[in-house]
């Protein structure tokens, strides 16, 4: 009787080991805020994660079936695109914008450059009927994948329901891009006091603090905000950013202020990807911010920066490379 | 014999008395002038001006009944997707053992739906009544061709929407109704067409003052079936 006792005690600490060491699908890094992302309406299941990674990387979603999301957002590279400037399309059509990183979703309010995706579930359909981006329908997405043989069953194994719709498509997709949080780069460990910068950094991080973080805060490298910050116009686009979204004069060529996090894979830069090195960024900032009604108030004084001061700066940012994250399988190509 | 007879009789009266009970609801009846609204049919504003409908959609969302002014039944379906040309779409269905003396309910969706990510049924942006480059519902959609308008293949789009301020389109309707077992609700186009100038305003695309103008119109339009 002792024996059948203990032999069910080590069963159930064995258990218990194996529900402790299984890794949450999302968790909130220390010492950050609370994700807006409402999670009791979409809760994370690891089938739904993993049906909305098969679907990020299949080009069914596109019009002619070439173009799926990682053509513009490769895990690799901080989940954008780093060929083009402007993000590319079916039948090579070019869009008027630059593929944004994708991370740390889970904390943003809205989306897009212009912030024109009031919610995260709605995002993917936003590239998906994009004339320019993947040209299709949520339709037809569906009916495509109803089709198939395997969605069906990955559907019924995910939501219960092997009828497939739009809001289980989007929903599945949402919930592989909010396992996608870097969290882990030098940066973090520094923050975590598992690690120190090098004297250089650290005085990087003394000038990012001055003249950067008031934009680009941490721990999310961004404020979420919209902002101008002195771009002179791209007369081939004439992209007035918010302005379109919110028809208010107020808004005119502001943009969604980027996370700089994976900042040294995300290249090129700004909304228009005009610029292709973090030293063209930081010329842009201390000798090129152009005076307008609209620029940001963190701009109007000029920024001052010695050449070390830009190489510290620069040493500073590529403390924010999170291999952890640009490497992780869990992210990458589903394996079939 | 004659049990049976008396059984079978009382059963096929209280079939008919459940029947009557369950074909209590608000129905909408899309027409042009006093014609029905059909697909195939050509309206006239006047002698020579045409006009062809090829979709009128709409949602219509928390609907409850008052009895002087007190909330008597609200609906347990907060939205329904409303397609002229789509018979099953048009009526919904209410309790028919409330007295009622007036009908609330929104033209369009709210906002709080609207931020609220990927919704299900008639909310499923398979609906195509959900704009993807900006996000929102469309709360109203109608269009046609007609040949006032100088556009490509003479067409009129108007899609109304909006639920942030100061572009919310959002309308909220209320009716002094009689209570009767069926609440029916005219929406009349010519009475929308007659509002507005055709040949100058034939694209209404994004939450903007024009759609909510025009949603204006679109309350307007409607009247209950005396």
């Amino acid at each position: 009787m002792r024996k059948v006792w203990s032999i069910g005690i080590v069963l159930f600490l064995v258990l218990c080991a194996f529900q402790i060491t299984k890794e949450p699908l999302f968790s909130v890094p220390t010492n950050w805020p609370k994700p807006i992302y409402d999670f009791s309406k979409n809760p994370l299941k690891s089938q739904k994660v993993e049906l909305g990674r098969d679907l990020f990387y299949d080009p069914l979603l596109s019009k002619n079936n070439q173009i799926s999301c990682a053509s513009c957002h490769s895990p690799f590279t901080a989940f954008t695109h780093v060929d083009h400037d402007l993000s590319h399309g079916i039948e090579d059509r070019i869009g008027t914008r630059n593929s944004p990183a994708l991370m740390n979703l889970a904390w943003h309010q809205s989306f897009m450059w212009d912030g024109s995706i009031n919610h995260l579930d709605m995002q993917a359909l936003a590239p998906i009927s994009h004339p320019d981006e993947m040209g299709e329908k949520i339709e037809s997405v569906v009916l495509k994948l109803q089709r198939t043989k395997n969605y069906p069953a990955l559907f019924l194994k995910a939501f219960g329901d092997s009828i497939i719709t739009g809001q289980h498509t989007l929903k599945a997709i949402s919930q592989f891009m909010l396992t996608l949080v870097s969290s882990n780069s030098k940066y973090d460990s520094v923050m975590r006091r598992q690690a120190q910068f090098t004297p250089q950094q650290k005085n990087g991080y003394a000038l990012f603090q001055k003249n950067c973080a008031a934009c680009h805060a941490e721990p999310l490298f961004t404020n979420l905000q919209f902002e101008n910050n002195g771009l002179e116009v791209d007369t081939t686009l004439n992209d007035y950013g918010r302005m379109r979204i919110t028809k208010n004069k107020s808004d005119s060529l502001k943009f969604k202020v980027p996370t700089l996090r994976n900042i040294e894979f995300s290249f090129p830069y700004m909304h228009d990807g005009r610029f292709k090195t973090i030293a063209a960024v930081l010329k842009h900032y201390t000798n090129g911010v152009k005076q307008s009604s609209t620029l940001s108030v963190h701009l109007q004084k000029p920024m001052i920066l010695s050449s070390n001061d830009k190489v510290d700066l620069t040493a500073f940012l590529l403390t924010l490379t999170d291999k952890t994250f640009l490497f992780n399988s869990k992210f990458g190509y589903p394996k079939k | 014999m004659l049990k049976r007879i008396v059984y079978m009789m009382m059963c096929l009266l209280k079939g008919v008395f459940l029947f009557s009970q369950s074909a209590s609801c608000i129905k909408f009846n899309p027409t042009f002038g006093s014609e029905k609204l059909s697909a195939d049919s050509v309206y006239y504003l006047n002698v020579s001006d045409s006009i062809k409908i090829t979709s009128l959609r709409f949602y219509v969302s928390n609907m409850e009944l008052l009895d002087n002014n007190k909330s008597v039944w609200i609906d347990s379906n907060p939205c329904h997707l409303i397609d002229a040309f789509n018979e099953k779409t048009l009526s919904i269905n209410i309790p028919s053992n409330i007295s009622h003396s007036s009908l609330k309910f929104n033209l369009g969706i709210d906002s709080t739906t609207n931020v609220s990510g990927a919704m299900g049924g008639d909310l499923d942006p398979t609906k195509g009544m959900y704009w993807t480059w900006l996000s929102g519902y469309i709360n109203f959609k109608l269009e046609g061709t007609s040949n006032i308008c100088k556009t490509r293949h003479n067409e009129f789009q108007f899609h109304l929407g909006g639920y942030q301020h100061p572009f919310n389109s959002l309308q909220t309707v209320f009716i002094e109704i009689s209570s009767k077992s069926t609440i029916e609700i005219n929406i009349d186009l010519l009475k929308i067409f007659q509002q507005i100038n055709l040949a100058q305003q034939h694209h209404i695309m994004s939450p903007e003052q024009d759609a909510m103008d025009f949603s204006e119109k679109v309350i307007n339009s409607l009247s209950i079936k005396k």
